[in-house]
């Protein structure tokens, strides 16, 4: 008997014995005392994603993160004996690294207020687990143990309640920082309002000859003919003339100033609740996710929108003789719109945003003798601070919409002023404004559709509130409109590169109505008019310059 | 050319309404210049210099800046990109700007554009064994 204890023992040193040598630093082999911290967590009868968490959680990374997840306090040290490493394998797993490890210096804590500051949704902590974890091995946790690490963290975060299923599906929209909703019922209403929309406008488009009745003779119009010319001519409203384009950015406007007042019900425009609410509004708010994703997509559409209209206004001529000023107020508008856009990005306070508005600042500093001026006035400090987020709220909610409703007002006036839109000059057929109304209502029900299913699939960008010593972040982008600007930036002065180039080409296109011959009367109204080529030559190559930049910064 | 007396008095009135518009346009100006936020803080305290290894580079977020010390000798790096502002990346081999790619050497110096400077240099200085950086 007692030799066969002997025996055991002598095989279990001569096993260790190698382990021993490598290192150099013998360890002290004896037996592990139990301590009741180590214990491994009991599974209950059916459990949750959570729950299987904590195996691994108990297993893997509690030796550094703590029992608590406390991070590596040195009460917590306290536990590894001596030297306060962890060098004796099965204390609390088996799947040790064979030498034992070294505890790094600092490590983060998992659990409570301030933790986990980084991450904004599952999504986001469970790649990070994924890539980075455990320190000693990264890359070794599986996609599984990944997932259930994650809903144990956001168990013990309070983001899940406690016997609630973590959904994988709905990573993407769940909150680390907020209680996670159950959001069956609002994807299932999306979907309905998607599909009963999809349905009428079927039935709209298939039985097409059921137009708006025509008002009896003697009545007066609605509110919405009221607003149209009794008959335009048909060559106006032609699809594949004007792309519906103008209208569509008429729409989306609408639609911005919709759902931009619904966030202003939920958005706190202060440095430190800022970025908290808008991911309230994304994941706490019934279909505020959706109301955000239409504000999003409506404002990134409308962009392109105003430049295909820019493209077909110079492609088809129109831009000439009495519509000069016209397309003056067009690009005024159109920069409005990337000033609405920029300011409306910045709202969200948070790391994604954080050095375009440091870069977009200090550009305004690098003109001369105005900039230090400018950069006050827009900034409100010698760095961006609370000033800057109210002066960039009240721009956004109040002084570029004021700004935009009245040169957009004063654009669409322009065009009934200046005789409707550029047609051709003999006299065709005429159609009546029900007519035109009808094909305004089926483009906006096909645009609101459209922007629907884009927000119920690509939730609007989030990132992580803004904190004193920022996180680098490695890969910064600026906004996609402008991608251009910051690949132009990499290339030589700032101030040239970021100001006078933009500026240049702004300047070029508002002079193209004007150092351009005006077109003969019988090359208007039709795409590429020949006596246009230098003007649609130049406009294309603007855009083509815009478009190649930002490509090739987008990337990168 | 005779002045009037009805000419004078247009001549006058806006004259009068042109200063007052002038007068109301720097007023706006004057109001608009003042700059709620106070400026950033210039001192920084590091901490005890027993927090620092000999020979040691450390990175610290909050100004953002490295702290060197070499021997005795503390040196400061600042690590705003003096192009238009991001915090540069540590390197191996120096820093790296993520928004527009200036690099500089690992003592801060020019290496590419678009950067036209080198990485500032920021004053370090020991106060009663604590390290205090100025920016």
């Amino acid at each position: 008997m007692a030799l066969g204890f002997f025996l055991v023992g002598f095989s279990l040193l001569l096993l260790a014995a190698p382990a021993h040598a490598a290192r150099g630093e013998p360890p002290n082999p004896t037996q592990i005392p139990f301590n009741p911290r180590l214990e491994k967590p009991s599974l209950p009868e059916n459990p949750t994603l959570a729950d299987q968490g904590a195996i691994p959680y108990w297993g893997i990374c509690l030796s550094c993160h703590g029992d608590k997840g406390q991070g590596l306090t040195d009460e917590w040290r306290e536990q590894f004996g001596e030297d306060k490493n962890c060098w004796t394998s099965k204390c609390h797993a088996s799947n040790h690294p064979p030498l034992g490890f070294n505890l790094p210096h600092q490590v983060p804590a998992l659990v409570g207020a301030g933790t986990l500051a980084r991450f904004t949704t599952a999504q986001e902590l469970k790649n990070y687990i994924q890539k980075t974890m455990p320190w000693w091995n990264p890359g070794s946790l599986n996609e599984e143990k990944s997932w259930t690490l994650t809903a144990y963290l956001l168990r013990e975060n309070g983001a899940l309640a406690k016997d609630q299923q973590f959904d994988i599906a709905q990573a993407s929209i769940s909150p680390v920082h907020l209680p996670i909703r159950e959001r069956q019922s609002e994807f299932s209403g999306q979907g309905w309002l998607a599909v009963l929309l999809g349905l009428g406008l079927a039935g709209s488009l298939l039985f097409a000859n059921n137009p708006i009745p025509r008002p009896a003779p003697g009545t007066r119009p609605s509110f919405l003919l009221h607003l149209h010319p009794p008959t335009i001519p048909a060559a106006q409203m032609r699809w594949r003339y004007t792309l519906g384009a103008g209208g569509l950015a008429v729409f989306l406007t609408l639609i911005l100033a919709v759902t931009g007042a619904l966030e202003m019900f939920f958005y706190i425009p202060t440095t430190q609740n800022a970025a908290q609410s808008v991911q309230i509004i994304t994941f706490s708010v019934p279909f505020g996710a959706l109301i955000r994703g239409l504000h999003f997509w409506a404002a990134q559409t409308l962009v392109i929108v105003g430049v295909v209209h820019l493209l077909r206004v110079v492609f088809t001529g129109a831009y000439n003789a009495q519509r000069k000023f016209n397309f003056l107020l067009g690009l005024l508008v159109f920069a409005i719109l990337l000033l609405m856009n920029f300011s409306g990005y910045i709202l969200r306070w948070d790391e994604g945003i954080h050095w375009a508005l440091v870069v977009g600042a200090n550009l305004l500093k690098t003109i001369p003798l105005a900039g230090e001026a400018l950069y006050g006035f827009v900034i409100g400090g010698d760095s961006p601070g609370p000033a800057t987020l109210t002066r960039f709220y009240t721009w956004h909610i109040f002084g570029l919409t004021l700004a935009a409703l009245l040169f957009t007002g004063w654009h669409i006036f322009r065009v009934r002023r200046d005789g409707g839109i550029s047609a051709p000059p003999e006299a065709g057929e005429r159609l009546s404004r029900v007519e035109l109304l009808r094909r305004e209502i089926l483009t906006m029900g096909l645009a609101s559709l459209v922007l629907l299913v884009i927000s119920i699939f690509f939730p609007a960008p989030l990132a992580a509130p803004i904190r004193d010593a920022a996180i680098p972040l490695g890969d910064i982008r600026a906004p996609w409109f402008f991608l251009w600007l910051q690949g132009l930036l990499r290339l030589g002065d700032a101030f040239w590169m970021g100001v006078g180039i933009p500026l240049v080409m702004a300047a070029l296109m508002a002079a193209l109505p004007y150092i351009f011959p005006a077109l003969p009367a019988e090359q208007q109204g039709k795409w590429f008019p020949r006596a246009g080529r230098a003007a649609q030559v130049l406009a294309g190559t603007l855009i083509l310059v815009w478009l190649v930049l930002t490509l090739l910064e987008g990337v990168r | 050319m005779t002045l009037t007396r009805r000419d004078m008095l247009r001549l006058t009135t806006r004259g009068l309404l042109g200063l007052s518009g002038l007068m109301g346009l720097t007023i706006l100006g004057r109001f608009l210049s003042y700059q709620p936020d106070p400026p950033p803080p210039q001192r920084f305290d590091a901490g005890s210099t027993d927090a620092y290894a000999l020979e040691s580079r450390t990175r610290l977020a909050n100004i953002p800046a490295l702290l060197i010390r070499s021997g005795e000798k503390y040196s400061a790096i600042g690590l705003t990109c003096p192009h238009l502002g991001c915090t540069v990346e540590t390197r191996a081999d120096g820093f790296t700007c993520p928004c527009h790619g200036s690099r500089y050497d690992s003592s801060g110096g020019l290496q590419q554009g678009p950067s036209t400077q080198s990485l500032p240099t920021l004053r370090v200085e020991i106060e009663d064994g604590r390290v205090i950086v100025y920016r």
